[in-house]
């Protein structure tokens, strides 16, 4: 209950905010870019339309909406103070964890879902000869909300692992630098290392274990969850969505990692928070 | 049982800093303690130690009762705190910020009454980003108020407060005390405390150097009245005996001059009869030590009567600490 008094304060706080809002934005133009794309083409097809989506999303929008929503949430309360009023209150540390967690979470998912209706009005508007996957998109939108919770989640970890502003953005950067953009899209990544390591040792390695290092970041297991929404016989996809392949790089087990990205940082941040002086 | 009370509790930060040492103080119930010092004097630091935003090095402390550091949510429903320097939320309203402390300590409150009590009911609905630092003082002030608890916890709450605030802050703090409230507050400037406080403890260097109430420390720094006595010509101080007189603790001479330290102000006219009788006087300067002076000279600040009362105030330490 006290999680939620907490909540219910930082939602109304934080929802005044305009900046909050603005990634979001971002994320609804670069779906109206998709879509506008997909309207001069003789045949436009709504999943590359997700696809686009799925990438730049991915590697950054998602990203962004989460951490600019979240990671001020506790760290910028502890600077300014006014953490010091809220602990006053009969609530405990954790429940300032768990209540800026839903706080920040509701800011994102309704933020995100005002991106996606408007998405859906673009697409009959823009491109009315495409057919819409409903089911298709109701997938995607789920698996990106789960995506921007993990992110969310890690950022309120990092905000409360934090005395001041700065340290929390450091943080929530050098995050987003080393398990995105490092860990996914530059060539140094750890699966060109693991791959250079096996190759040095004479180890023999399989290719179901390259993709599960690559899926390690929630950015990989966003990617790769892709097989859950998009049909198998979608052709940048078929690769890897042989039903012969083990269970740590099926679609489900996405989720599971995503679910990790989710409770460790924050049973971590959570700890840190708890013992740390308020000063 | 006390509404206050710690036991040998210490912060240490890192090996250098010793922000409170050793601190045993007892604060009762339903009394209005003043808690004094110079900024740094680890006044803040225990009182975030008696709300665990802190956690003790070593030692102890209970809050009506209860285990500061294990009893936390026992202690924070029964109390108001006004936080030092802590800042509102920018983007709430006076009367969404009642309404939170409300909601969160789970009690219904009369929010137009208290934004009323601290004096902001016409900017209840506007946001406190806008708010002056006395306004914000005021809702801070509020906010401790609601669900009427049982202790007030106030740190510096005069800051940022014009003259008229002080004293509807005084008033209101009297008002509660007289209902039962045990109210609990720092300050750095005695003034400030004297009118309202029935006892205080002075801090200096994280130590407790003085801990008393208002009465018996006036009472301590009007007995260290001194005198000067300034003569037509310089006298042989031996020869005016002027410590035979009953009530004077010692005299110096300073070419013309005569200066005498008695036990209370009353003694001061029988000095200058006393030498009226005996040389020429000029002129005559009085100086009451104050509760000011006696402050400072708690707190090692400049002094404008450096050396009259020290020798008592290291006493008074030594018995502090015992």
């Amino acid at each position: 209950m006290s999680a939620l008094s907490v909540a219910k304060r930082d939602f109304l706080n934080v929802r005044r905010a305009k900046l909050v809002w603005i990634p979001a934005l971002l994320y609804a133009l670069f779906m109206l870019i998709f879509y506008w794309g997909q309207s001069s083409r003789p045949e436009p097809d709504f999943y590359m339309v997700l696809w686009s989506l799925a990438g730049i999303g991915g590697a950054l929008v998602i990203p962004l909406v989460a951490i600019v929503a979240a990671y001020l949430s506790i760290a910028g309360e502890r600077e300014s103070g006014s953490i010091r009023y809220q602990l006053s209150l009969p609530v405990s540390r954790s429940d300032v964890v768990v209540g800026k967690l839903l706080a920040r979470t509701g800011v994102v998912v309704a933020s995100l879902l005002i991106a996606f209706a408007i998405g859906i009005v673009a697409a009959q508007v823009l491109v009315p000869d495409m057919t819409l996957e409903y089911d298709g998109y109701a997938a995607f939108v789920a698996l990106t909300l789960l995506y921007a919770l993990a992110y969310v989640a890690v950022a309120v970890a990092i905000s409360a692992a934090t005395a001041s502003r700065s340290r929390a953005m450091s943080g929530a950067i050098g995050f987003f630098f080393v398990f995105n953009l490092g860990w996914n899209f530059l060539p140094v990544s750890p699966v060109q290392m693991a791959r250079f390591v096996f190759e040095e040792l004479g180890v023999d390695y399989s290719d179901s274990l390259l993709d599960l290092i690559f899926s390690l970041s929630p950015t990989g297991a966003y990617l790769n969850g892709m097989k859950l929404v998009f049909p198998d016989d979608f052709t940048a996809l078929q690769a890897t969505t042989a039903g012969s392949n083990p269970f740590y790089i099926q679609g489900w087990f996405m989720l599971v990692i995503l679910a990790g990205w989710i409770v460790v940082p924050l049973l971590l941040g959570a700890w840190q928070f708890r013992r740390t002086d308020l000063g | 049982m006390a509404a206050i009370e710690t036991t040998s509790l210490t912060k240490r930060y890192g090996d250098s800093v010793l922000a409170v040492d050793d601190l045993d103080l007892t604060v009762e119930e339903g009394e209005i303690f003043g808690f004094l010092g110079p900024n740094g004097a680890g006044k803040s630091t225990t009182i975030n130690m008696l709300l665990d935003f802190v956690r003790p090095t070593d030692g102890s402390a209970t809050v009506l009762g209860y285990d500061a550091q294990d009893e936390t949510g026992e202690i924070r429903e029964r109390i108001g705190v006004l936080p030092e320097g802590a800042t509102l939320y920018e983007r709430l309203t006076a009367r969404e910020h009642v309404e939170w402390v409300a909601d969160t300590k789970g009690v219904d409150t009369d929010v137009d009454a208290l934004l009323e009590r601290v004096g902001i009911l016409e900017d209840a609905d506007r946001t406190a980003g806008g708010f002056s630092k006395g306004m914000r003082q005021r809702l801070g002030l509020g906010m401790a108020l609601v669900g009427d608890p049982e202790l007030l916890l106030l740190d510096e709450p005069s800051s940022g407060l014009d003259p008229t605030g002080i004293q509807d802050m005084r008033e209101l703090l009297r008002a509660e005390a007289d209902s039962g409230t045990t109210v609990f507050f720092s300050s750095h400037i005695l003034s400030e405390v004297e009118a309202v406080c029935d006892r205080v403890g002075i801090m200096n260097e994280g130590q407790l150097v003085a801990l008393d109430s208002i009465e018996n420390l006036r009472d301590e720094s009007t007995g260290a009245a001194t005198i000067d006595v300034e003569l037509a010509e310089a006298v042989d101080p031996d020869a005016l005996d002027v410590g035979s007189i009953e009530g004077v603790q010692r005299v110096s001479a300073d070419g013309d001059t005569v200066t005498a330290v008695c036990d209370e102000p009353a003694v001061k006219v029988d000095i200058v009869r006393h030498i009226d009788e005996r040389a020429i006087v000029t002129d005559i300067l009085s100086t009451d030590t104050s509760l000011e002076e006696l402050f400072n000279q708690y707190t090692g600040a400049e002094s404008a009567d450096e050396g009259s009362v020290a020798p008592e105030a290291e006493q008074r330490e030594q018995e502090v600490s015992a």
